[in-house]
Formats: structure tokens, sequence, C-alpha cells
């Protein structure tokens, strides 16, 4: 075993524990902070395993995306809205729980079967390594054409409709039908109109 | 569509515009970095303090008819007067008296009202203490002699701008007895008073 | 094209002479250049940080620092010492494990992408084949590392700085990276390397920044809004957030949101020199000189010449960048964040993509002048 093999190695079983333990972290953790930083762990040992795949473009893809975008844009929603929810218990919980864990484990199951039908062999050819970039490209406008289509309008739907979402013209200062809070009033601020004409007044 | 273009056009202009300002800014201060500093290395080198430089007030004990003036003139009445009446002699007795420096706003009032003269500002400004309440001046601190920077053989005291001849920018290396720009006060008194006796006979 | 100096073969080759293996040869290699790229980056901040005094005490007629050492040359050392020896306070109801790790996952990743800054042809670390992009990535993990200092401070103005950070990199991002990607269009390549060398042979006038202005402006302003330079500092605008995320850190985490923020300047800096400015071309071709003056381009003494003076101009490039840097903190007032988050997306990233359009159309039309 060469010195770079065994790098390779060492590499390997160290990004697998940390992809691993991630994961297992990000479901089990209480803390939903802390399960979105692990995630970022994971979606960053994954770029590692790219690395050791000799996919150094994906890589840098998985961290720019996942990472950079995605990962952060969950942060950002769990630290925005930070409301505090009380939890009521609710019955018959566990009918829920049971189907999660059906799933899971169907979920489980089923990847576990393709496992082990794949036949997993080495294959022979040579990997692109640095001219990675040019065979995407050239993949992605010949036989991928459709699906990077696809993609690209997939996520111009999910644009626009963040910016219908969040376009608002108009937000009035006070919600039809709640009566106009005096909190924020000053005080001086005449209520009544006066009359200038003496003996008119209102009151009087 | 023309309508647009006139658009793009206008923000387009903004923009060059912001950027000319941009440029316009950044000279002025690449223009300034021709000039000379015009540092005072302070514990080292001070600056005189100006003629009615409104610095820590100096209180003469005896001089005082403890007639609360000052409390009445200062904008948050902060002189602290403490007599009581002496019954033999018919007067205020004068027990204690301070002022808090860390709320006094140096404005001068007290000293300016005061029927005796004997509050005055001095030129001493280095207040600084551990404690807040050290700042808290009773009759004997504020009866001390004030600092002056013109005695302090360790400090090289150096003239403020306007007191530098015309032309000079620079306060060090100044021949000691430079005369400052423009007229002195007594020349102006003089002047005044050389003006005055005619008026008075013309009058009379 | 003119292979430069090897550094890297003669170091082999002379352990070899020595009788030691390739392989372990080359395994002792390996460290040297990333020791000398982290003490360089390093003093780099010493640098900076006594220009940055400097010039701004310039600006605004003081003298700056003057006493430690000559001309204050040693202030950083001295802020560095005072940093180390200071007490590490954890505040009370702070996340003691994310509190940590944050300033962290703010500096690796900024060291980690001075692996891609070449100072000549054969001088940088590794010449990756997705090398800028490989930058690009990196600078986006740093907001990861801003949100957790900010969250884990357990302090609203921290928070604050955390998500208005967050928020910054992420939108500057965009034009950042559509402006490398023009660069890209005309070199061909993602690799540094590359990019520099489509620009040589011409001196001066071989430089990108002639074939893209506008993208040598944007890029610049979102490398200063990645940064948080001043125009764009809001993320620790001492008047409304105290100093944003970095607010509840002392000594040496706090050192390290420090070094990582002079660092990455000096990193963008070296960036756009590389980028538009021709990194480690000279003004005038050397080769085209050397052939001028009849002496061939593989002569050791030339060689090392161009070399040295190739580190020179890369340096000297960057830091006429971070000078600029400095006197535009001087000029310019603090933007709102509203003002930053529409300058991003309503004006660079229009511009930046008309700019991409550009270049591509003028590629099609002129394939000469911008790489066919
Ligand atoms: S005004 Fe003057 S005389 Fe009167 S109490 Fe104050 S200090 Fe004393
Ligand atoms: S200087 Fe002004 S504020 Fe201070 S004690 Fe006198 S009147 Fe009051």
């Amino acid at each position: 075993m060469t010195l770079a093999e065994g790098v390779q190695l060492v590499a390997f079983g160290i990004l697998t524990a940390m992809t691993l333990g991630g994961a297992l972290g990000v479901v089990l953790l209480d803390n939903i902070v802390y399960s979105a930083f692990l995630l970022g762990g994971v979606f960053t040992s994954m770029a590692g395993l790219y690395i050791l795949l000799n996919a150094g473009f994906v890589a840098a893809a998985q961290v720019l995306v996942y990472v950079g975008a995605v990962n952060v844009l969950i942060l950002f929603g769990i630290m925005l809205v930070n409301k505090e929810q009380e939890f009521t218990p609710i019955k018959q919980a566990w009918v829920g729980k049971v189907a999660t864990g059906g799933v899971c484990v169907g979920l489980f199951a089923l990847l576990t079967a393709s496992v082990l039908n794949t036949p997993w062999a080495i294959s022979a050819e040579v990997p692109t390594g640095e001219m990675a970039t040019v065979v995407i490209g050239i993949h992605f406008f010949t036989d991928y054409l459709l699906p990077f289509e696809l993609a690209s309008v997939l996520l111009l739907i999910a644009l626009i409709g963040a910016i219908v979402l969040a376009r608002r013209e108009f937000i009035p200062d006070v919600a039809p039908g709640e009566p106009a809070s005096e909190a924020l009033q000053l005080p001086e601020r005449p209520r009544e109109l006066v009359s200038s004409v003496p003996g008119s007044e209102p009151g009087r | 569509m023309l309508g647009f273009l006139k658009q793009v056009g206008d923000y387009a202009k903004e923009s060059l515009q912001a950027a000319k300002y941009i440029g316009q800014g950044l000279s002025v201060t690449f223009d300034h970095m021709s000039r000379r500093p015009i540092t005072v290395q302070y514990p080292y080198e001070k600056l005189i303090p100006s003629e009615r430089f409104r610095g820590r007030i100096h209180f003469e004990f005896d001089k005082c008819i403890s007639c609360e003036v000052c409390v009445r003139v200062c904008p948050i009445n902060l002189p602290v007067v403490d007599w009581d009446f002496d019954k033999t002699t018919k007067k205020k007795n004068l027990k204690h008296y301070s002022i808090d420096f860390g709320v006094c706003i140096f404005c001068g009032n007290c000293v300016e009202y005061c029927p005796t003269n004997c509050l005055s500002m001095t030129e001493e400004y280095e207040l600084a203490s551990y404690d807040r309440h050290e700042l808290n001046y009773d009759n004997v601190a504020l009866g001390r002699l004030p600092y002056k920077v013109t005695q302090d053989p360790m400090v090289t005291p150096l003239r403020e701008l306007a007191y530098l001849p015309k032309g000079v920018m620079d306060p060090h290396d100044l021949p000691p007895n430079a005369r400052r720009a423009g007229q002195m006060p007594q020349e102006i008194l003089e002047a005044a008073q050389k003006a005055a006796p005619k008026e008075t006979k013309t009058e009379s | 094209m003119n292979q430069g100096i090897d550094l890297q073969g003669s170091f082999v080759n002379a352990l070899v002479d020595l009788g030691i293996s390739p392989g372990a040869a080359s395994a002792l290699w390996l460290p040297l250049p990333m020791v000398v790229i982290l003490i360089g980056a390093t003093v780099s901040i010493f640098v900076t940080v006594w220009l940055e005094r400097k010039i701004s005490a310039a600006a605004q007629q003081r003298i700056g620092p003057e006493f430690a050492g000559p001309l204050g040359t040693l202030q950083a050392a001295a802020d560095g010492i005072k940093l180390i020896f200071k007490e590490d306070i954890t505040p009370a109801k702070a996340d003691p494990i994310l509190f940590t790790l944050g300033p962290a996952i703010v500096v690796i990743p900024v060291f980690l992408s001075y692996l891609i800054v070449p100072f000549g042809q054969n001088l940088v670390i590794t010449d990756l084949g997705v090398g800028i992009f490989l930058w690009i990535a990196l600078s986006s993990i740093a907001p990861i590392g801003l949100l957790m200092s900010g969250y884990s401070s357990n302090n609203k103005y921290s928070l604050l700085g955390g998500l208005r950070a967050a928020a910054q990199s992420i939108s500057y991002e965009i034009p950042m990276a559509l402006a490398v990607l023009a660069v890209v269009l005309m070199s061909n390549s993602l690799s540094t390397i590359d990019i520099v060398n489509q620009q040589s042979g011409y001196g001066i006038l071989g430089w990108n920044i002639w074939r893209q202005p506008a993208g040598f402006l944007i890029f610049w302003i979102a490398a200063l809004a990645e940064c948080e330079r001043l125009p764009f500092d809001l993320p620790e605008a001492e008047e409304e957030l105290v100093a944003g995320y970095q607010t509840e850190y002392t000594g040496m985490k706090f050192g390290l949101f420090y070094v990582g923020s002079y660092v990455n300047l000096v990193l963008s800096a070296l960036i756009v020199s590389i980028l538009y400015l021709g990194g480690w071309e000279s003004p005038i071709s050397v080769s085209w000189l050397a052939s001028l003056i009849g002496v061939s381009e593989t002569t050791p003494w030339l060689q090392v010449i161009t070399a040295s003076l190739g580190i020179m101009m890369t340096l000297f490039k960057a830091y006429a960048l971070v000078f600029i840097a400095v006197l535009l903190r001087w000029t310019m007032p603090r933007i709102r964040i509203d003002q930053l988050l529409d300058f991003g997306w309503k004006f660079l990233l229009p511009v930046a993509l008309v700019n991409l359009l550009l270049t591509a159309a003028l590629k099609l039309a002129f394939p000469v002048a911008f790489g066919g």
C-alpha cells in the first residue's frame, strides 16, 4: 500500500464516520439548530467523499449549493421563525410514530435490497478528473438536456413563487376590522375638532 | 418600449453620477493623505486651552454667601449648598459646597450669575477617574488651584490653531514670541477706548 | 509556454540525490508550500493591519501607530499578543460548543482558499482544475460560521449581525460568481494558472481589466461586501449592533475573526489581481524584454528573476487594491441594509448578467480578443 492509498483509506474512514454520525445527529438531536449545523457537516463530508472519487467539481458544487446556500437558508428559516409554541400532547400520537417507523423501515429495506442487488464492481474507466467540468457541460447539453431544462424550469417556478409571496405592494398600518390601538398615539393630539365660532363648541 | 428604455437610461445616468461622486470623494480622501498630520502627542504635548475655556470649576469657600443663585441658574440644579442659619449673626453659615462634575455640563451659568464671583472656570480638563463618585468635588477639591499646561516641565505646551501666526498650521517649533493672527483683545479694547471719548464729548 | 522554475522537481531531485526514495521525497515536499503559504498569509496580516492603520491615519491627518517598533510596524504583533493573553470568556448562557466552533469555521475556509492563489507559473500549492470555483465554494462556507457565532452568543445584536452577514454574503456571492464566470468564459478554464496565462503576452494591455471593466468593478464591490469592508460593514455596524456577531467574543476567538477578516481582504485582493490584473505578469512583459536583449527564456538567472518579480508583482497589485479598499473605507458612509440588498440584487446582479451575456457575444464575434 502506497502512501496515497493509505491516506485515502484513512480519509474515507473519517469521512464515513462523519457522514453517518452527523446524519444520526441530524435525526436524533432535540435541538433543531444543532440538527441544522450537523446537516452542514454531513454535506461537507459528502463533498469530501466526492473528492475521494476524483470528482473535484462535484465536490465544490456540493459545498457551494448545499452548504453555502441550502443549509444557510435552513438556518435562516430556523433563526428567523422562533415562535414559541406549546405542544399539546396529541392522543393516539403513537399511530403517527408507528407509521413513520414503518415508512422508514420500508425505505431502509428498499435501499438494502438495491445495495445487495447491485453488482459492485470498480469500473475500469479512467476517471475524467480535471476534465470533469467539460464532460459535465457536454452531458448537460446533449443527452441530459431535458432533465437539465426541467430542473431549471422548476427552479424558475420556485423563484417566481418566492417573489410573488414576498412582494406585497401595500401593507396596511391597521388591519381592517381591528380598532386602532391608542398606545402609539400621542396624548396631546386633539381628538375632536374644536370650532372657532364661540358658543358653538361641542359639549356646551 | 420607449418608456422602459428611458427608465433604463435614467437609471444608468444616475449610476454614473453616483460613481462620479464616489470618485470625487475618493480624490478628496486621497488629497488629505498629502497633508501634514496635526497630531498632538498627548501626554507629552498638550494644547494650551483657549481664553474663556470652560474647564473644572474653581470655588472660593470664604467668598460664598450661600445665596443659592448658582443652584437656581444651573440647568440641572447641580451645586449642593449646605448651610444653616446662624441666629446670632443673622447670617447664613456655609458648611459644605460641592459640584458633581460627572453630571455638570460645564455651561458656566453658575459662574456667570454668582453675585460674589466666588465661582470661576479654570482650564483644567483632565478629570478622568476610576470611580464616577470621585468626580463629586467637595469645597476642598473645588478650591484647589488648577493645573496649568504651561507650568508643567514634563509637557511641551502647544498653541491652538486660532493662536498661531497667520498661515502657520503646525504649532511645533514656533518662535516663543510669534504673534497670533488678528488683533489681540486688549488692542481692540484700546481702539474702542480711543474712539469712545470723542463720542462722549460730542454727546455732552 | 515558459514553464518557469520547478521548485518541487528540484527539491525532489536534490533529496533523491541524497539517497532518499522519490516517494518519501515527494511526501517531504508536500507540507512545505502549505507552511510557507500559511506563514505568508499570517505575515500579510501584519502588513495589512499596519498599512490600514497608517493609511487611515494619513487620510485623517494623524500619525498612526508610532511607538511599537520602527514606524509602528510591530503594532499588529502587540495587538496579537494582547489578544492571546486576554481571558477567554464564554458568556454564561451561550452555547459553548457552537461558540467555539464559529470563529474556526469562519477562518479555516479563508486559509484553505490560498490553495489556489498562484504567485508564478509553478508557484502555487495546487493547480486545481476547478481552481477559482473552489474559492467561490469555500467562501460560501463562512456564513455558516457567522450564523453559528451569532446564534450561540445568545445576544440579540450578535444574532442580528450574524443574520445580516449571512444575507450579505449570500447576496453578493451571486454577482461575484457571475463576474468570475465572464472571466472564465474568456480563458476557457477554471484554473487560476490558465486565467493568468490567458492574460499574458501583451504586458499591461493584455490584462482582463481592459476586456472586463464592468466585471472588475462588480467583482471588487462584491469582494468588499464579502469581506465586510466599510461601505458594507453593516454586520458589525458599531452604531447599531455594538459589534455584530463579534460582540460577545474576547481573546483569541475574537482574534480569529480579526485575522479572518484581514486574510480575507488580502485574499480577495490577490484574486482580483489574478482575475483582472494579470496575476504575476508585469506591466511590461518580461519574456518580451528578454527576447529584446536576446536572452533565452530558460536561462536560470532569468527564471529566478522572473519568479521573484512575479511574486512581487502579485503582492504589489494586491496591496494596491488593499490601499484602494482602505481609501474607500474613509470615503464612503456605511449603507443601510435595505440599500445593501437593493444594490446587490437590483443593480449588481443584472449588470453582472448583462456583462456575462456581452462577454459571450463578444467571444463569438471576436474570438481573437476574447479567447475563442
Ligand atoms: S451663587 Fe455664589 S455666592 Fe451664591 S451660593 Fe452659589 S457660589 Fe455661593
Ligand atoms: S457649569 Fe452649568 S451645569 Fe455645571 S454647575 Fe454650573 S450651572 Fe450647573
